[in-house]
């Protein structure tokens, strides 16, 4: 016993790990502290103090000159009771629908089409090209496209298609659906890139099985393809859903949220009642609005998936 | 049978498709080609005899402070980023090798930052930037975009610096290296293809970005491309349309290209890379 007692302590150094181990951790304690400074510094001052101030500033009436007082939930209430609010968050409503149905479905297409083809990414590289571009030059194209008497209507006067004298872009919920349109010209492109990353990371021999037993085409994809394509889908809805609550540059490019503030979304709301109005705190509860809403889609999309492909 | 057809549809399907995507892009080439004087709003389609491209992209040049523009977000979409990957590679390489006390906290902290919507940070910085004396110039628009271009280089950063065993640092250290020449001397050459793609990702998101530059600046000398191309086609959308595209044609060519050239590098990395 009493050796086993003496022993230990003499046991210590002949395991240099644990010991210097601990010793280098403490030796490296401080430019450990000093390489990580940085970065927390940077993000602690310009996004999260910023984002604290904006929480703060929505229960007050601010206009950026004198103090904020505190209102309360008053800017919340009034929020809601705005017609202008309501028109926003039905586009904001219209914009997710749109934005995770046409560009990812269509995505989806290009990527099964094109898949296994020769010279598959030559056919792919028109839709990329609108990828490359920035949201506002986007904007500046199709506010081209669609202005009264523009590209579409003449194509469509051309052709003899009805639709040549709508005014695309003043009418709503109208506006709101070509705009949805030109942000799935810009979309389409990398969701189809993405598919094809996943396509491409299919295991070949389940599918080699199933054509064996006669599979292909429609039965092909719907039984093999799509199941296995189910976690990169999830990805690439999620990530379309979160995209499209926070749309801006296509709209303020091509209608500024108007005419009439009718085009509007809740992240142009936020803007034009921030920086037009300058009703700081009416803005920043939109702005709260606007983040709650993000997570809670998030995390409930996230969760239903999660669950759901669990019991399958 | 079926499989004829599919092999004649498939490419026939794409190939319209494509063309249809396609289209913007004709009429953006050939209205920005057109002589002013030339141009009819109700004959978009069609091309003109007279090609003057490059007079209506000096045009909006000139007319629209695009030069000082694309000065500064050339500044911008550099400095920013590269700033963004040191920094984010400092914090990873202070987690992964120095193996920093509640590191995965201090990470998570920082990976939070973008996660909610811009519109969140937009008014304190503006009030903020004012306040400090920095509204309106370089250096503001420097220190935000690299604060919103950090959290994804810390994420891509950590991650890849974990993937370098830790004998390098001990090797290192038995070597008598300091620390900074660790990350400077080791570890950074170690990670250049992440630190490349990064870099791209981020200066294309830097290129790109409206929003930060209609809050926080508003001279020509300041104000970055994409603010300035949409105050462009507030004035001369109506009267000198052939300029606006023009301008938009001159400031999507470096994104376009730089995105074909370097698709393979940025489709392995877009499976984060999407804000």
């Amino acid at each position: 016993m009493s050796g086993l007692a003496v022993a230990a302590p003499e046991q210590t150094p002949e395991h240099p790990t644990a010991a210097s181990r601990r010793r280098r951790r403490g030796s490296y304690r401080w430019s450990a502290r000093a390489f990580s400074l940085p970065a927390v510094l940077v993000v602690a001052v310009l996004l999260y103090l910023p984002f604290l101030w904006t929480t703060w500033i929505s229960f007050t009436e601010y206009n950026g000159l004198g103090s904020p007082s505190w209102v309360g939930l008053d800017n919340y209430r009034d929020m809601f009771a705005d017609p202008n609010f309501t028109t926003s968050l039905r586009n904001t409503l219209i914009w997710v629908v749109g934005t995770i149905t046409v560009p990812v479905s269509l995505g989806l297409l290009i990527a099964v089409l094109s898949h296994g083809m020769r010279f598959g990414s030559w056919f792919r590289l028109p839709f990329l090209i609108p990828y490359a571009i920035s949201g506002v030059a986007v904007g500046v194209v199709w506010r081209f496209v669609l202005q009264n008497g523009g590209g579409l209507s003449q194509a469509l006067d051309a052709l003899g298609l009805p639709g040549a004298d709508s005014r695309w872009l003043l009418d709503a919920p109208m506006n709101t659906l070509v705009m949805i349109g030109a942000a799935a010209w810009q979309q389409t492109g990398v969701n189809a890139l993405l598919f094809v990353i996943g396509l491409q990371s299919i295991p070949r021999e389940p599918i080699e099985a199933a054509k064996l037993d006669g599979a292909s085409g429609w039965r092909m994809f719907r039984h093999m393809h799509w199941p296995m394509l189910r976690p990169l889908t999830t990805v690439v809805v999620g990530l379309s859903l979160v995209a499209s609550l926070k749309t801006f540059d296509i709209i303020w490019v091509m209608t500024k949220g108007g005419p009439g503030r009718n085009s509007e979304t809740l992240a142009v709301t936020m803007y034009e009642e921030t920086f037009v109005t300058s009703a700081y705190g009416a803005g920043s509860a939109v702005a709260v609005f606007l983040t709650v809403v993000t997570f809670i889609a998030a995390i409930t999309y996230l969760r239903r998936q999660l669950s759901t492909e669990r019991t399958v | 049978m079926t499989s004829m057809a599919a092999r004649v549809l498939r490419p026939a399907i794409l190939l319209i498709l494509g063309l249809i995507w396609l289209v913007p892009v004709y009429l953006l080439v050939v209205n920005a080609a057109k002589p002013a004087a030339r141009y009819a709003s109700d004959q978009v389609w069609r091309p003109v005899g007279e090609f003057a491209l490059f007079d209506n992209i000096q045009e909006a040049w000139e007319l629209a402070g695009l030069a000082d523009a694309v000065t500064s977000t050339l500044i911008y979409s550099v400095v920013a980023p590269a700033l963004a990957v040191l920094i984010g590679a400092a914090i990873g390489f202070g987690i992964v090798a120095l193996r920093l006390r509640h590191g995965f906290f201090w990470f998570v902290l920082v990976f939070g930052g973008t996660v909610f919507p811009l519109q969140m940070i937009l008014m304190p910085l503006f009030v903020g930037y004012v306040e400090a004396e920095i509204y309106d110039s370089r250096l503001g628009m420097l220190a935000i975009y690299t604060a919103i271009t950090l959290p994804f280089s810390a994420l891509v950063m950590r991650n890849f610096l974990g993937g370098i065993a830790h004998q390098v640092f001990e090797a290192a250290v038995m070597d008598g290296a300091t620390t900074w020449r660790i990350f400077w001397r080791i570890y950074l050459p170690m990670s250049t293809s992440a630190l490349v793609a990064v870099f791209i990702l981020q200066a294309t998101f830097v290129w790109n970005d409206l929003l930060l530059g209609l809050v926080l600046s508003q001279s020509d000398e300041v104000r970055p491309l994409m603010t300035a191309l949409t105050s462009l086609q507030n004035t001369y959308g109506g009267s000198q349309l052939v300029t606006v595209l023009a301008g938009g044609l001159l400031v999507s060519l470096p994104t376009v290209v730089l995105f074909l050239s370097t698709q393979r590098i940025f489709s392995r990395g877009l499976n984060l890379g999407q804000f």
